[in-house]
């Protein structure tokens, strides 16, 4: 059985290994560039001695510039990252999808099914290699990506959608998921093609509501404030932040999106509250006001996360082994 | 052979009330048959009668919706142990296209216990089968050629072939039935091969298996089969009283004669009014598809016979 699988499948894990090497030599040469300027202009060391409370004294150095100019200097390459979002669906369709369906389309389920070995050890060997040779290309994705994204990360948070999607442990089960969701409909729809199509679809749905409406909820998110009057800032670059904007004295968020400091206002800090309670928007104090997920959160989100989708994973698999005992 | 019952040593399929349903159609219905070890046997039946959803059943690939199959005793369906005993050839000889004939014979000593390369090979190289060349490339024939040997390979009592010869040219098919037949006739394998097209299979076959619309219309030794039916050509007559006739199957008239194609039993009818004739194979199996087809006419349109 183990002969078989490889023998089936050994083009397609050469292309792909092929294919994620050129993408590494693509990688290797920006990533290194990335890591250098990185350091060698002082951000990395400047990053590492920022406080990591939410809130700081304007006067602390963020490292505001140099963390300007090094985004200037790699601006594309948060859209290639972008393009790693797709990676994981990509083995999901070639490898998943196909599976069962095209044994079925070529009807050689009827000759491998005959042959002296059980449905269930065929559909477990082949799901069981199939799911490793993923793993192990995802989990060299993960790594790869992880490091290339480094001195982008370090410098703009891990957390916000996106970034956390294809960095640290999620892009393998994501990975895992597509594989099986392919396999699963290939195995209901018995077409490689509309298989192909579904799949993409399936994930994209699942990602995106997964994405929506359970990742926020995973923790409560944190609340951090200071008032217009004092001289401090937000400190959260690298957090993922629902909402933030100015509140009022009664606790109610009365200029959305908005960020306001009276210091070095001519007058006194006291002016700049004035005027906001003159433009009707309620009782001072007023505050600057901001709802988040913390970056030290990271490796927790990435569980739960990494959790549902190796549980969906599961739940795939067990109804596919159903499913492929009722093909005839 | 440890004694497992008479029954058992010398029936290679026996199915009782067998029936397999796809959503609310019906493809194959209260199936009764006993087919005796080492008989060739021809399952014929237009397209769409149930002849592969039978095939499938018989090597497990479909567990049935009703009654009961067994090869040699046993549940074919999930059960490798019977697996090991039953060659199959599905319809269009799937094989893994890009797999050389080589390679397909490496997998079948992969996934059966018993399996006999050595045979596969000769029978290959007998053939004059490139033994490097990926099936997919090989002719329609050839590949045939190739799906017959794995199939052999596994050394089955039990040969199932589903329209085996269907999508081949003539000679192809001559050639593949020649090897079909050459392989058997050492070995004594029971087979049981599909077809619609009768012609190919008369010379072959010593068992005969009718099906249409999902029934079994007729079955038993070919021999047994054309000694029980008879043409009678006779004056016009409606009626079905004829001495020596035990059910009419077919009947056409023309203005003056009547031409019956009858079961009949032991006695032969005496009157001279009517010349007697034996039936071929062909007559036989058009009679019995014709009068399933005029039954599921009548049924459909719900007029009465």
């Amino acid at each position: 059985m183990i002969w078989l699988t490889w023998r089936q499948h050994r083009k397609q894990v050469l292309y792909t290994a092929i294919a994620l090497a050129v993408l590494a030599a693509v990688m290797l040469p920006t990533g290194l560039s990335m890591h250098h300027v990185f350091t060698d202009s002082g951000l990395a060391a400047c990053l590492a001695k920022v406080p990591t409370t939410p809130v700081i004294s304007a006067n602390v150095n963020t490292c505001g510039l140099l963390s300007n100019e090094f985004q200037r200097q790699f601006n594309g390459m948060g859209f290639i990252a972008i393009l790693f979002l797709i990676l994981p669906v990509l083995v999901g369709l070639f490898y998943g999808a196909p599976l069962v369906a095209r044994e079925v389309e070529h009807g050689t389920h009827r000759f491998v099914w005959t042959q002296g070995v059980s449905r269930r050890r065929w559909a477990a060997t082949e799901f069981g290699l199939i799911g490793a040779v993923a793993l192990v290309f995802a989990t060299a994705y993960s790594l790869g990506v992880g490091w290339w994204s480094g001195p982008l990360i370090s410098n703009g948070g891990r957390m916000g959608q996106f970034v956390f999607d294809f960095e640290g442990v999620v892009p393998i089960a994501y990975t895992l998921f597509a594989v099986a969701l392919g396999v699963l409909v290939g195995a209901v729809s018995k077409k490689v093609l509309p298989a192909m199509g579904i799949t993409l679809a399936g994930y994209a749905v699942v990602r995106v509501l997964i994405e929506v409406f359970a990742r926020p909820r995973y923790q409560s998110p944190l609340t951090a404030s200071f008032s217009v009057t004092s001289n401090d800032q937000f400190n959260t670059p690298d957090a993922w932040t629902y909402s933030q904007g100015i509140v009022n004295g009664a606790g109610k968020l009365v200029q959305p999106g908005a960020q306001m400091t009276c210091a070095g206002q001519s007058g006194g800090a006291g002016t700049c509250g004035d005027q906001l309670a003159q433009q009707g928007l309620g009782p001072a104090p007023f505050s600057n006001w901001e709802k988040y997920q913390p970056a030290s959160r990271f490796w927790e989100f990435q569980g739960i996360e990494t959790g549902i989708f190796l549980a969906l994973t599961v739940i795939l698999v067990c109804l596919a082994f159903r499913r492929v005992r009722g093909i005839s | 052979m440890n004694d497992v019952g008479a029954d058992m040593t010398d029936t290679a399929i026996t199915t009782s009330g067998l029936g397999k349903r796809y959503k609310r159609t019906w493809a194959l219905q209260d199936c009764t048959l006993h087919l005796p070890t080492g008989r060739i046997a021809a399952l014929v039946g237009p397209n769409g009668a149930g002849k592969t959803t039978l095939l499938h059943l018989a090597v497990g690939l479909l567990a049935p919706d009703a009654g009961s199959v067994r090869v040699f005793g046993q549940d074919p369906y999930g059960n490798t142990k019977a697996l090991a005993e039953i060659g199959f050839v599905a319809q269009d000889n799937p094989l893994y296209r890009d797999f050389t004939a080589r390679e397909l014979i490496t997998l079948g000593g992969k996934l059966n216990r018993n399996w006999d390369a050595a045979l596969a090979r000769t029978r290959l190289s007998d053939l004059g089968i490139a033994p490097d060349l990926a099936v997919g490339k090989l002719s329609g024939g050839q590949r045939a050629q190739v799906a017959l040997a794995l199939a052999l390979a596994k050394r089955p009592r039990l040969l199932l072939l589903d329209e085996p010869i269907a999508a081949l040219d003539p000679l192809a098919r001559h050639e593949f039935m020649q090897a079909l037949m050459g392989a058997v006739a050492e070995t004594g394998t029971t087979v049981l091969l599909s077809s619609h097209l009768l012609a190919d299979l008369e010379r072959a076959c010593d068992y005969l298996i009718v099906l249409q619309t999902s029934r079994v219309q007729l079955s038993g030794p070919v021999d047994d089969l054309l000694e029980s039916h008879r043409t009678l050509i006779g004056p016009r007559t409606e009626a079905d009283r004829i001495p020596g006739v035990a059910e009419v199957i077919r009947v056409s008239h023309t203005d003056r004669q009547s031409t019956l194609l009858a079961r009949v039993d032991g006695t032969l009818p005496t009157d001279p009014a009517w010349t007697v004739r034996e039936v071929t194979l062909e007559d036989l199996v058009l009679a019995y598809l014709a009068k399933a087809d005029t039954r599921a006419t009548r049924t459909a349109w719900e007029v009465k016979a």
